[in-house]
C-alpha cells in the first residue's frame, strides 16, 4: 500500500512538472502578445516566475516547521488548484490587460511588472510550494526519503512538458487546448493520490469535475477572449513565430501580430514611400527583393513592371493571411520565400537592383539584425553596381528627439561604411536610401519623368519634405555615434533607454531595490546555498544569453524559446542523476563543477567572438544542455553535503530558484543591454569564480550558517 | 478575541490571494467597453521642486497669474490652473515658480521651426497656397496618448535642442521666408503664451497673419487678449465626450467648447479638427451630438476636419480608422448642416476638396498641398457668387 501511495505522489510530481512547463511557455507567449515582445519582457516574466516559485518554496519551509501536517490529501488539493488556476491564468492575462490598462495603449516597465506579478502569483506560489511539500509527504512516512529523487522527477516532468510543447502541442493546439491536454495527467494523478475509498467521495469528485469544467471552458472561450472591442476578429492563428489575428472594421482589414497592428489595407502613405523613394532612383528596376511588406506595396511595385520580385517573409502564416484578405496583392513576377531575410541573402547568389526592407522599428534583437553593419555588407554584395538598399525607422513630424537622433546617426555611420551615398528622407518614418551611385531627392520630379502616378508623393512631398527639412535632418547626423553591429548592438541600448523614456520611467529604482533584497538574502544564506544560488544564476544567465544570441543570429524566438527552455531543463535530469550517484565522493565535487561551468562559459565567449554568425543552432542547444547538466549535478551533491533534511531541501530549492531569478533579471535588464553579450558571459564566470573561492576557502565550515559576506 | 499568529496570517493571506485573483477574469467579460478600461483620467501633475534654481535667458514673467500665501502662485493661462509652490514646475512643464513669481521658460527658444503650406495645419479656408512660418517650443497642458509631437510636447524646455529666436527675430525670419503667416503650432502654443502673444503683436504690425494650432485648452481672459491679434486658428475638438477627453487626453471638454464660442464671438476664423480614434471617437451618435452643438453654438460656417487615426506614441495597438468611417461622419455632419466638412490623412480623397455650400460646385481641388483648380473670386464662389467663409486671397478681414 505504501509503495502504491508513494508512486501516486511521484506521479503528481511528474505531472506537475509536465503541466507547469507547458503553462510557463504559454504564459510567456501570452504575455508577449499582450505587451511588447522585447527581450526585457521575456526576462521579466522568467524573473517573476522564478522568484514567486522561490517564495512558494520558502513558504513550504515555514510549513515544515509548523504543526500543519504534510498529508496526501492536502497535496491532492494543491494539485487540483494548480490544474484549475492554469487556464484561468491564461484567460486572465488576455482579459485583465484591458481592465488595468487603457485599451489600445502600450504599457511601460513598472505596470508590466506589476501585472505579471499579479497574474502569476497564485499559480507560481502554489507551484513552488508543491515540490517540497510532496517531499514532506513522502518523508512523513519515510524520513530518509531522498530529496534528490523529487528534484530529478520534477526535472523529468519539466523536460517532458517542454518537449511535448515544443514538438507537438505548439503545432496542433491553440493555447487553451494545449493547457487542457497538458493538465489531464495532473488531474488524473491528483485523483489517484486519494485512497481508493476516498476518491469516490463527493468532495474529490466535485473538485475534479470543477477542474475539468474549467479546463474545457478555456477551450470554448478561446476565440471569444481574443475578440477586439472595435471591429470583429475574422482570422486567428497561432503561428510558430507569433499570434496572428485579422480584424475587420467595415471595409478595412488589419493584421495584428502579437497585438501590434502590422498591415492595414489602404495605408497608402507607407506603401508609396517604401516603394517609390528607392525605385524612382533606378533607370529600370527589374529585380527587386523586399524583406517583409506593407499593405498595398505590390500595387506600387507593379507600376515599374519589374521582371522579378522576391518577397521574403519569415512567417508563412502572415503571407497566407495577407494574400487571403488582399492586404498584399499577387502580381506577375512575384516569388514568395518563407525564410529569414538574412539567411536567404546569405545563401542566394541572386543580384538585385533594389533591396527594400520593410521592417518595424529595431526594438528587438531579431529586427536589429537588419540594421547592422553585417547586414549592410551582405545587402551590398547582392546589389547591382547602381543598386539601392532602402530601409526606414520611426520618424518624426517636427522635431527629432535626442535618442532617435542617436539611432539615426548610428545607422547612418554604419551604412556609410558600405555605400558611397546614404541619403536620409524625413517624415513619419525616416527613410535611408543607400547606393553606390548618386541619389536624387526630388522624387516627384523623378516619378513624373517615369510617368509613375502617385497620390501621396506627388501631392504632399514638396510640403512635407521641404529641402530645409531634408537638409536639417541630414545635418543632425552625429559622426561620432558608435556603429551598430550584431554582437555590439548599439541601437538596442538606445532602444531600451527610449522604451523607458517613453513612459518616463527608469529601471534604476527597481534594479537597486532588487539588488538590496538580493544582498540581504545573500547575507542570510550559507555557503552551500550561495553555490546553488550562483548555479541558478549561471543557468538562467546562460539561458538568457542563448535567447539573446539566438535572436541575434537566427532572428526568431517565439517558437524556439520552447526548445531552448527544454534543452536547459533536459541537462538537469542526467546531471542530477549523476550527482546523486557521486554525491558521496567528497566536498571537492562542487568547486570542480564550478570550474567546469567556467570553462564552458569561456568556450562560449571564444565561439561567439571568433565564429559568431556561423555557429550552428546545435552549438547553442549543446551549450545549454551542458550548462544545465553541470548545474543539475550540483544540486544533489550540495544536498548530500548538508544532510538532506527537510529544511535543507527547501533552502536549496529556493536558493536555486532565487539565484535563477536574479540571473534572469540582471543579465537581461542590466548586463546585456548596457555591456553586451560577451561581458555578460565574463560576469557569469566571475560569479562562479567567487563561488569557488567561497567553497574552497571554507571547506571546513560546511553546513554552518555563517554568512558569506 | 483570539489572536492570530503571524504564520497563520501569512497562510490565510496566501490562501485568500490564491482564491480571489483567478476570479478576476470573470470581471473582464463585463468590460468590453474600452471607455471603462484602464485609468479614467490621465491628466498631468505639477512637478514638485523641479524648477531650476536660476532663470535662464529664455524666461519671461507669466502673463496671467495670481500670488497666494506662502509664496505660492496660481497660473491663469489654462484651465489646469496649476498651483505652484516655490520651486515647482507646471503641468505643461514650461512654467515655474521662482521666489513667488511665475515665469515662463519658453520664450524665444523654439525647438522646431519650419516653413509649411498653410493647408498642412490644416487650414483650408485661410489664404490657400500660402506658407506659414511655423514655430513651437516644448510643452503641453495635455497628455494625449496618441500625440504626434510627443518628442517636444512631453518634454521640458531644457530637454530639447532649441534655437534662439526672440519675437522680433521670428517676424524677421517669417518675412525673409516669404510666409504670409506665422503659425504657433506643433506642441501646444498655449504653454508658450507670452512668446506667442508678443510675437503676434509684432507680426500684426508687420502685416503678417497669426495662426494658432491648438487644443483650445485656454482660459477666457488670455484668449480674449490673444484674439485681438489672432487671424486664424485650428482647434482640436478631440471628441465630444468629457470621459474620452479625460481618458485619452488628460483634459476636459467644456473649456475647449468655451474656446470655440470665444473665438466665434471675437470674429476669429477657426477650423475644427477631430481625430477619429477607432473604439473611442468613432461613435456616430457622438458625432451627431457634436454637430448639433457646433450648429447651435457657432453656426455652420466653420470648417470641420475628420482626420484618419494611425497608431502613434502610446496608442499604438489600435488599427487605423477605416476610410468609410470618416466618409460616414462627413456625410453626417453635412446632413446636419455644417457647411464645410473635410476628410484628412487620406491622400487623393474627394473629401479634401472644397465645394460651394450653396451651388455644390467644386471651388478648390486639392491634390495634397497642390491646388490645380481654384474657383473663387475673392471670397465668393465663382459660379453662384455666394460668400465663402474664411480668409481669402483678396480679403484681409475675416468674412465669417
Amino acid at each position: 500500500m505504501k509503495n502504491r501511495n508513494d508512486r501516486a505522489i511521484l506521479h503528481v510530481v511528474l505531472a506537475t512538472g509536465i503541466s507547469s512547463v507547458v503553462t510557463q511557455l504559454l504564459t510567456i507567449r501570452e504575455l508577449l502578445t499582450q505587451f511588447q515582445g522585447n527581450e526585457i519582457v521575456i526576462a521579466l516574466i522568467l524573473f517573476v516566475w522564478l522568484l514567486l516559485g522561490g517564495m512558494g518554496t520558502l513558504m513550504a519551509r515555514l510549513v515544515s516547521r509548523s504543526q500543519w501536517q504534510a498529508t496526501v490529501r492536502r497535496l491532492a488539493w494543491l494539485s487540483f488548484s494548480l490544474a484549475a488556476i492554469s487556464p484561468l491564468q491564461i484567460i486572465a492575462i488576455r482579459l485583465l490587460r484591458d481592465v488595468f490598462f487603457i485599451h489600445g495603449s502600450s504599457v511601460g516597465f513598472y505596470p508590466i511588472l506589476g501585472f505579471i506579478f499579479a497574474v502569476l502569483t497564485p499559480y507560481c506560489l502554489i507551484l513552488g510550494f508543491v515540490l517540497p511539500f510532496s517531499l514532506f509527504v513522502l518523508r512523513s512516512k519515510d524520513p530518509q526519503y531522498p530529496g534528490a529523487r523529487i528534484y530529478i522527477l520534477d526535472n523529468l516532468g519539466d523536460v517532458t512538458g517542454g518537449a511535448l510543447f515544443s514538438f507537438a502541442l505548439v503545432f496542433i493546439f491553440s493555447p487553451l487546448q494545449a493547457i487542457f491536454a497538458a493538465h489531464l495527467p495532473l488531474l488524473a494523478a491528483s485523483i489517484m493520490v486519494f485512497s481508493a475509498r476516498e476518491r469516490w467521495r463527493p468532495l474529490p469528485l466535485l473538485a475534479a469535475g470543477v477542474v475539468l469544467v474549467l479546463l474545457t471552458a478555456g477551450i470554448l472561450i478561446e476565440k471569444t477572449s481574443l475578440q477586439p472591442p472595435e471591429g470583429e476578429l475574422i482570422d486567428y492563428r497561432e503561428s510558430l513565430y507569433g499570434r496572428i489575428t485579422v480584424h475587420r472594421d467595415r471595409e478595412q482589414y488589419t493584421l495584428f501580430e502579437d497585438g501590434t497592428p502590422l498591415f492595414s489595407s489602404a495605408n497608402l502613405v507607407m506603401a508609396e514611400e517604401s516603394v517609390h523613394y528607392p525605385l524612382s532612383q533606378l533607370l529600370k528596376p527589374d529585380r527587386i527583393l523586399i524583406i517583409s511588406a506593407e499593405g498595398g506595396v505590390m500595387k506600387e511595385l507593379q507600376k515599374y513592371s519589374p521582371r522579378k520580385i522576391d518577397y521574403v517573409e519569415l512567417n508563412p502564416a502572415i503571407t497566407e493571411v495577407l494574400f487571403r484578405y488582399g492586404l498584399v496583392e499577387k502580381i506577375t513576377g512575384l516569388r514568395v520565400i518563407h525564410r529569414d531575410g538574412r539567411a536567404y541573402l546569405s545563401d542566394t547568389n541572386r543580384i538585385y537592383d533594389a533591396i527594400i526592407v520593410n521592417l518595424p522599428e529595431p526594438d528587438t534583437f531579431q529586427v536589429n539584425r537588419f540594421f547592422t553593419g553585417e547586414f549592410f555588407q551582405l545587402a551590398r554584395s547582392h546589389l547591382s553596381p547602381e543598386g539601392i538598399l532602402s530601409f526606414s525607422m520611426q520618424g518624426f513630424d517636427n522635431y527629432l528627439a535626442e535618442p532617435q537622433r542617436q539611432k539615426v546617426s548610428s545607422l547612418y555611420n554604419t551604412a556609410i561604411d558600405h555605400f558611397n551615398n546614404v541619403q536620409l528622407l524625413p517624415g513619419q518614418r525616416i527613410y535611408f536610401l543607400c547606393s553606390a551611385g548618386p541619389i536624387n531627392i526630388d522624387i516627384p520630379a523623378l516619378l513624373m519623368a517615369k510617368g509613375v502616378q502617385t497620390d501621396y508623393i506627388q501631392g504632399y512631398y514638396y510640403g512635407n519634405l521641404t529641402p530645409q527639412r531634408i537638409e536639417r535632418l541630414n545635418a543632425l547626423v552625429d559622426s561620432t555615434t558608435p556603429k551598430n553591429f550584431d554582437t555590439a548592438p548599439y541601437l538596442m541600448r538606445i532602444m531600451f533607454q527610449q522604451w523607458f523614456a517613453k513612459f518616463t520611467t527608469s529601471p534604476a529604482v527597481f534594479i537597486i531595490f532588487m539588488a538590496v533584497l538580493c544582498l540581504i538574502y545573500l547575507i542570510r544564506i550559507t555557503r552551500e546555498e550561495f553555490i546553488l544560488f550562483s548555479t541558478g544564476c549561471m543557468t538562467m544567465g546562460s539561458e538568457i544569453l542563448v535567447i539573446f544570441a539566438f535572436q541575434i543570429f537566427f532572428g526568431y524566438i517565439y517558437f524556439q524559446i520552447g526548445v531552448i527552455i527544454t534543452v536547459f531543463l533536459a541537462g538537469l535530469l542526467p546531471g542530477a542523476a549523476f550527482g546523486r550517484r557521486l554525491s558521496g565522493r567528497g566536498k571537492h565535487l562542487l568547486p570542480m563543477a564550478d570550474g567546469l561551468l567556467m570553462v564552458l562559459m569561456a568556450l562560449f565567449i571564444l565561439a561567439m567572438a571568433f565564429v559568431g554568425e556561423r555557429l550552428p543552432v546545435l552549438f547553442f542547444l549543446t551549450f545549454g544542455f551542458l550548462i544545465s547538466l553541470i548545474c543539475g549535478f550540483q544540486f544533489p551533491v550540495a544536498l548530500h553535503l548538508c544532510g538532506d533534511d527537510n529544511p535543507a531541501a527547501t533552502r536549496f530549492f529556493s536558493a536555486d530558484l532565487i539565484g535563477a531569478a536574479c540571473g534572469t533579471l540582471f543579465t537581461s535588464i542590466l548586463l546585456i543591454p548596457y555591456f553586451g553579450l560577451l561581458p555578460t558571459a565574463a560576469a557569469l564566470i566571475g560569479l562562479k569564480l567567487l563561488s569557488i573561492i567561497i567553497g574552497v576557502t571554507h571547506e571546513k565550515n560546511i553546513a554552518t550558517s555563517l554568512s558569506i559576506l | 478575541m483570539k489572536k492570530i499568529s503571524r504564520r497563520r496570517f501569512l497562510y490565510c493571506s496566501a490562501a485568500f490571494l490564491s482564491a480571489t485573483l483567478p476570479t478576476c477574469p470573470a470581471l473582464a467579460f463585463g468590460t468590453k467597453n474600452r471607455q471603462h478600461s484602464g485609468a479614467d483620467d490621465i491628466r498631468g501633475r505639477v512637478f514638485k521642486g523641479d524648477a531650476p534654481k536660476v532663470l535662464w535667458k529664455w524666461s519671461k514673467e507669466g502673463f496671467l497669474y495670481k500670488k497666494i500665501k506662502n509664496g505660492k502662485v496660481i497660473c491663469g493661462i489654462c484651465p489646469n490652473r496649476c498651483v505652484l509652490a516655490e520651486g515647482d514646475r507646471s503641468v505643461c512643464r514650461s512654467r515655474v515658480n521662482i521666489n513667488g513669481t511665475l515665469y515662463s521658460l519658453a520664450y524665444g527658444n523654439p525647438c522646431a521651426i519650419h516653413l509649411d503650406p498653410v493647408e498642412k495645419k490644416p487650414l483650408y479656408h485661410f489664404r490657400p497656397r500660402t506658407t506659414a512660418f511655423s514655430i513651437a517650443t516644448s510643452g503641453c497642458n495635455f497628455r494625449c496618448l496618441n500625440c504626434q509631437n510627443y518628442e517636444i510636447s512631453q518634454a521640458k524646455p531644457y530637454e530639447v535642442r532649441s534655437y534662439e529666436l526672440f519675437p522680433a527675430g521670428v517676424v524677421k525670419e517669417a518675412r525673409r521666408a516669404g510666409a504670409a503667416s506665422i503659425a504657433y503650432t506643433y506642441s501646444e502654443p498655449i504653454t508658450f503664451f507670452e512668446y506667442m502673444i508678443d510675437t503676434a503683436r509684432l507680426a500684426r504690425e508687420a502685416g503678417i497673419y497669426n495662426l494658432m494650432i491648438s487644443n483650445g485648452y485656454i482660459n477666457h481672459k488670455p484668449l480674449l487678449e490673444l484674439s485681438s491679434v489672432l487671424d486664424g486658428a485650428n482647434i482640436n475638438l478631440k471628441s465630444y465626450s468629457d470621459t474620452i477627453y479625460r481618458k485619452l487626453n488628460g483634459g476636459r471638454l467644456q473649456p475647449v467648447l468655451n474656446t470655440f464660442e470665444t473665438l466665434h464671438g471675437q470674429g476669429v476664423h477657426f477650423e475644427m479638427t477631430t481625430l477619429v480614434v477607432p473604439g473611442y471617437v468613432d461613435d456616430p451618435d457622438m458625432i451627431k451630438r457634436m454637430c448639433d452643438w457646433i450648429l447651435n453654438a457657432v453656426g455652420p460656417d466653420y470648417p470641420l476636419h475628420f482626420i484618419r487615426f494611425f497608431p502613434r506614441y502610446k496608442l499604438d495597438r489600435l488599427p487605423p480608422t477605416p476610410v468609410s468611417t470618416l466618409e460616414q461622419f462627413r456625410d453626417l455632419a453635412l446632413a446636419a448642416g455644417v457647411h464645410y466638412v473635410y476628410v484628412g490623412n487620406v491622400p487623393g480623397h474627394d473629401g479634401n476638396n472644397t465645394y460651394c455650400h450653396n451651388c455644390g460646385k467644386l471651388l478648390i481641388n486639392r491634390r495634397g498641398y497642390i491646388i490645380p483648380d481654384y474657383n473663387l473670386n475673392g471670397s465668393h464662389c465663382k459660379y453662384c457668387n455666394t460668400a465663402i467663409p474664411g480668409v481669402w486671397e483678396d480679403a484681409t478681414n475675416n468674412s465669417v
